[in-house]
């Protein structure tokens, strides 16, 4: 009874707290997909209308690479064209190598961290925190000096690297949950002779896919929004990624401002992927997980 | 005696096969050059294809990156050891490359090529030398001028003749200030010139002015240069005198206006120079020729470019000019040269300005390029009279500690027109600050 | 015999766990350690990113303790973690129990989490063009309530809100998704219980959800606190250090000494005393939280 007239008398704010969640989550995408389909002389021009007063799909058409240069820069956008397929597939590539090679071996070190012995294992996961709080600007450069060294400049796997084999956040992340596992099913195929090995992928890995399509998730994403290396050691068109692709529709001028329509086209067209991954996963990141933080 | 003749001439033949056999399989040299205006884009494709038709041993590759990234970029390239071959230089950024030793110095070449340099417009050649050094060859030059919309001038009833011969001090702002209290408007439909003016409440403002740095290209310079004024000693002396009272006074003036309701504040604009004018919400702006396509093509309202206004000692327009520097790291020094060269030459930069996005540092070319322009109905001859006119242009000083300088300008700037530093006081303390860092 | 036939088999044990970890400690020693190493280096010499780099001894850190544009970075960053992480956590923990109360609608975790598919850099070119004071959208909005504008980004006073504000809107939801996801291992009687004891909706959550989810908030606020002081590209877009100096954050105090200012050795320098701070702020929180565990 109590409880009926708690809901009950809840309920209004709860959806009005809900309503004002989506708006303030979900305005500014709108704005961008918005702007997408605005002239830049409409949006230079300031109109602040909901819907644009001559919608246009040409800020599509120019990053999709289907104008020639002279319409473009009419348009308000620069002479260049861009392949957007090309670069589109090159971050697929790279996004999905790094997420896939990262999971796998730093869930196997997260294991061992977690539940193996061996001397120093405390110092050195100590150490593998740490390095989540280096400044990046400290490793870029040696880390583009060691890249240029091994040939990979310009390569996939050069983009790849430094994030190919664990960062410390997979690490961190993937600890704490194993540490949460039951350990009845892995201490009872240990008595059964499993090794370790066995016993980390027939056992363990299996009952962590929620944790690790989660891990998978935020990885892919971080790696695919990833601007300052690759842009750095991925100019070349043939490897170069699509959020530095984007980049040539920002400012070219110094204290300018970017071709707004094609920027915020190129935006969607870049948020679909990621987006469609995270509804494709997503019901899996969210059930039955038994997160424990810290030990 | 014939055995002599004939090894000779079997040697000399073998000789000219293998050189032909060479020069056949032999692969172009691949020189790598960079900019960061996409803009220009289309134009050095064009050169590049013409230079390359000319020149089949070498090929030329172009590489992009907008402004934002241009120089980190290239930095970071330079320390890897991939830096660009050739890269469109400026000069806030030539002396620190050239004291680093990243750029090559071209004197000896252009002297071995005897290569003209006075078929550039006067002083642009200088600006790249210095110490008998000369780090590269003027390519284009930009000037300052006046943005109008011509829309409004139209209601307000300004006639372009006034436009053409605005005068300005800092004392009461000359004609100018008259005009921009008249293209000022309040809520109520009162111009600035009307007693019932309500500075606080303006929907269009006479003239947007966007916060400053250093140089002030867009915002300040244009006025006070025309008191007399210069930032420092000369162009390659580092003693600054933003404490100057001529230049305080200017200052002033823009403070001034900003509080009548003229200028826009300072919080409106940060975001760009032109945040207010293509909204319509202010009729003026100072803006670079290189914009010129933008505000032609983003404003749906007619443009027309004016001349900066006659201030105490005339008019007064900063200018400034890029070239293309060879990389210290370029392993075909003689090709690098051989594309820069041709990228200096006349017929090249003619060809760029015939594109219609920048001014040819060549003389003969300026003409060729208001004639493109013209043909797209644009009239920009503000910009090329003031580029030509007599003293009317000015350069930055070309010094170290750039950055630092435009940092302590920056922040002080920032702190008057947001009130919270007195002009004569903040411009004193960050005068002393500047000249503190060359000592 | 005996003991030396145990210590083989402690060795190979001991050398199969290594196993798990070496893949990981490859990229973690040549991606993270030495680059680490080599700026520790690299912060006592004068190099100028393109010269050669000279030994100086401590004078950077000697300089860097003296310039009070460093300390004006330090306290500028301060100012933001203070306002971004409490406010980013308490909304990111309201989210989270709406999703519980919804039962985590995908259309909810989709909505929630688009924000922080966007691109650094466009999220921020967004603020710009929503958040400008003449033109942008949200203060026409304001404009239309009857009220003044605000020149958010443009004013020393509201600037660095501002950006807290930009950079919550682009965590909360995926923070709301960990803090959700770690909310999976607290039972729904727990919900239930409090409410029949007459306790209402807060002190509940305050009394029993909150020291439940202890373990998950933990890893949730040293992450966001060790990357809100890395605060970077919102910051060199949108307000580039300004007003005056008002968003002048440590990270853009780094990038402008070794990217513009050529001072390599002390930009180094100020990343490794943010290394420390960081490591000093880390491990606190760790071992503060580590103290109010409950299980």
């Amino acid at each position: 009874m109590a409880s009926k007239v708690m809901a009950r008398k809840s309920r209004v704010p709860f959806i009005a707290t809900v309503v004002v969640l989506l708006v303030v989550t979900l305005f500014p995408i709108y704005w961008v997909v918005r702007m997408s389909f605005t002239t830049n002389k409409e949006i230079f021009s300031g109109s602040s209308a909901l819907v644009p007063r001559a919608p246009t799909a040409t800020n599509y058409l120019r990053v999709l690479g289907f104008m020639d240069s002279e319409t473009s820069l009419k348009l308000g956008g620069s002479g260049q064209k861009i392949n957007f397929l090309r670069f589109l597939a090159n971050s697929l590539l790279v996004s999905s190598l790094v997420t896939v090679s990262q999971v796998l071996f730093s869930a196997a070190a997260a294991y061992a961290f977690a539940r193996l012995r061996f001397p120093g294992r405390d110092k050195l996961f100590a150490a593998y925190i740490s390095a989540l709080m280096v400044p990046s600007i400290v490793m870029t450069i040696p880390n583009f000096i060691l890249v240029k060294n091994l040939g990979w400049l310009n390569t996939y796997l050069g983009i790849a690297a430094p994030a190919l084999l664990m960062t410390p956040y997979a690490v961190f992340f993937l600890r704490q949950f194993f540490l949460g596992i039951n350990r009845e099913l892995e201490e009872a195929a240990y008595i059964d002779g499993a090794g370790k090995l066995k016993v980390f992928s027939s056992v363990v890995l299996p009952m962590s896919t929620t944790c690790l399509v989660a891990l998978a998730v935020i990885t892919f994403i971080t790696q695919w929004n990833d601007y300052m290396w690759p842009l750095i050691v991925g100019k070349d068109e043939s490897v170069r990624l699509l959020t530095v692709a984007l980049g040539i529709f920002r400012s070219q001028t110094p204290n300018g401002l970017p071709d707004w329509g094609g920027l915020m086209a190129g935006t969607t067209l870049a948020i679909v992927p990621t987006l469609a991954i995270f509804v494709a996963f997503g019901r899996r990141i969210v059930d039955s997980i038994n997160f424990s933080g810290f030990r | 005696m014939g055995i002599n003749r004939y090894r000779l001439a079997a040697i000399g033949i073998a000789l000219l096969g293998a050189a032909a056999v060479g020069m056949a399989s032999a692969e172009p040299v691949t020189i790598k050059y960079a900019l960061w205006d996409p803009n220009q884009l289309p134009a050095y494709q064009k050169v590049a294809e013409d230079f390359m038709a000319k020149n089949p041993d070498i090929k030329i590759t172009i590489d992009q990156a907008g402004w934002n990234d241009y120089w980190t970029g290239l930095q970071t390239a330079m320390v890897g050891g991939t830096a660009p071959d050739v890269f469109t230089d400026h000069l806030a950024k030539v002396t620190d490359f050239a004291g680093k030793g990243q750029v090559v110095d071209i004197e000896p070449l252009v002297k071995r090529d005897k290569v003209d340099t006075s078929i550039y417009l006067p002083g642009l050649a200088d600006l790249w030398t210095k110490d008998g050094k000369r780090y590269g060859l003027p390519k284009d030059w930009d000037t300052i001028a006046l943005v109008v919309n011509k829309k409004v001038q139209a209601e307000v009833g300004i006639t372009d003749k006034e436009l053409a011969n605005l005068t300005w001090n800092p004392k009461d702002g000359g004609t100018f200030q008259k005009v921009i209290a008249k293209l000022s408007l309040d809520k109520n439909g009162n111009n600035g010139l009307s007693p019932k003016f309500d500075p606080k409440n303006v929907v269009r403002y006479g003239f947007e002015v966007q916060h400053s740095d250093d140089r002030g290209q867009s915002q300040f310079s244009a006025f006070a240069l025309s008191t007399g004024w210069y930032y420092t000693d000369g162009t390659f002396n580092a003693n600054y005198h933003y404490d100057d009272p001529r230049f305080i006074a200017t200052i002033d003036w823009f403070k001034r206006m900003v509080a009548k309701g003229f200028i826009a504040p300072y919080e409106l604009t940060a975001l760009s120079q032109y945040t207010l004018f293509t909204p319509q919400k202010a009729a003026m702006v100072l803006d670079g020729s290189w914009m010129i396509g933008f505000y032609l093509n983003n404003a749906d309202f007619p443009v027309a470019f004016y001349q900066t206004p006659i201030g105490p000692v005339g008019r007064k327009s900063m200018t400034n000019g890029l070239a293309d520097s060879i990389w210290t790291g370029c392993k075909h020094k003689e090709e690098a040269w051989r594309w820069v060269k041709y990228l200096a030459s006349a017929e090249a930069e003619t060809t760029v300005g015939t594109f219609g996005v920048v001014f040819p540092a060549v003389k003969a070319g300026v003409d060729k390029a208001l004639a493109a322009y013209k043909a797209k109905s644009k009239d920009v001859s503000a910009f090329t009279e003031l580029a030509t006119g007599k003293k009317t242009t000015f350069v930055y000083p070309v010094l170290d500690h750039g950055v630092e300088v435009a940092q302590i300008m920056t922040q002080s700037f920032d702190m008057i027109f947001l009130g919270k530093g007195e002009t004569a006081a903040t411009l004193k303390a960050a005068n002393a600050k500047v000249n503190a860092l060359f000592k | 015999m005996q003991g030396s036939r145990a210590r083989r088999r402690k060795l190979r044990d001991y050398a199969s766990s290594l196993g798990f970890i070496v893949p990981s400690l490859i990229g973690f020693v040549v991606f993270f350690a030495v680059p680490l190493f080599r700026g520790l280096y690299i912060s006592f010499t004068d190099w100028d990113l393109l010269g050669k780099a000279h030994w100086v001894a401590a004078d950077n850190y000697r300089r860097l303790l003296a310039d009070a544009d460093f300390w004006n970075s330090v306290l500028v960053t301060f100012e933001y973690v203070l306002w971004n992480i409490p406010i980013q956590t308490v909304i990111a923990l309201g989210i989270a129990l709406v999703m519980r109360r919804l039962k985590s609608s995908s259309l909810l975790r989709g909505a929630i989490i688009v924000p922080w598919l966007l691109p650094n850099v466009v999220a921020a070119l967004l603020a710009l063009a929503i958040l400008d004071p003449a033109i942008g959208v949200l203060n026409e909005g304001i404009k239309a309530l009857g009220l003044r504008p605000l020149a958010f980004l443009t004013t020393t006073e509201l600037a660095m809100p501002s950006i807290a504000g930009i950079n919550t809107w682009k965590f909360m939801g995926y923070t709301a998704l960990i803090i959700f996801t770690g909310m999976q291992g607290i039972p729904a009687e727990v919900d239930e219980a409090a409410l029949i004891d007459g306790a209402t909706g807060f002190t509940a959550f305050r009394k029993i959800t909150l020291p439940l989810l202890r373990p998950v908030l933990a890893f949730v606020l040293v992450t966001s606190v060790i990357g809100s002081f890395q605060v970077y590209d919102t910051v060199a877009i949108a307000t580039r250090g300004g007003p005056v100096n008002a968003t002048w954050v440590i990270n853009f105090f780094i990038y402008k000494n070794a990217f513009e200012g050529y001072k390599m050795g002390y930009a180094t320098a100020a990343s490794m005393l943010l290394f420390l701070l960081l490591v000093g702020i880390g491990f606190l929180q760790i071992k503060l939280m580590r103290a109010g565990e409950s299980d």
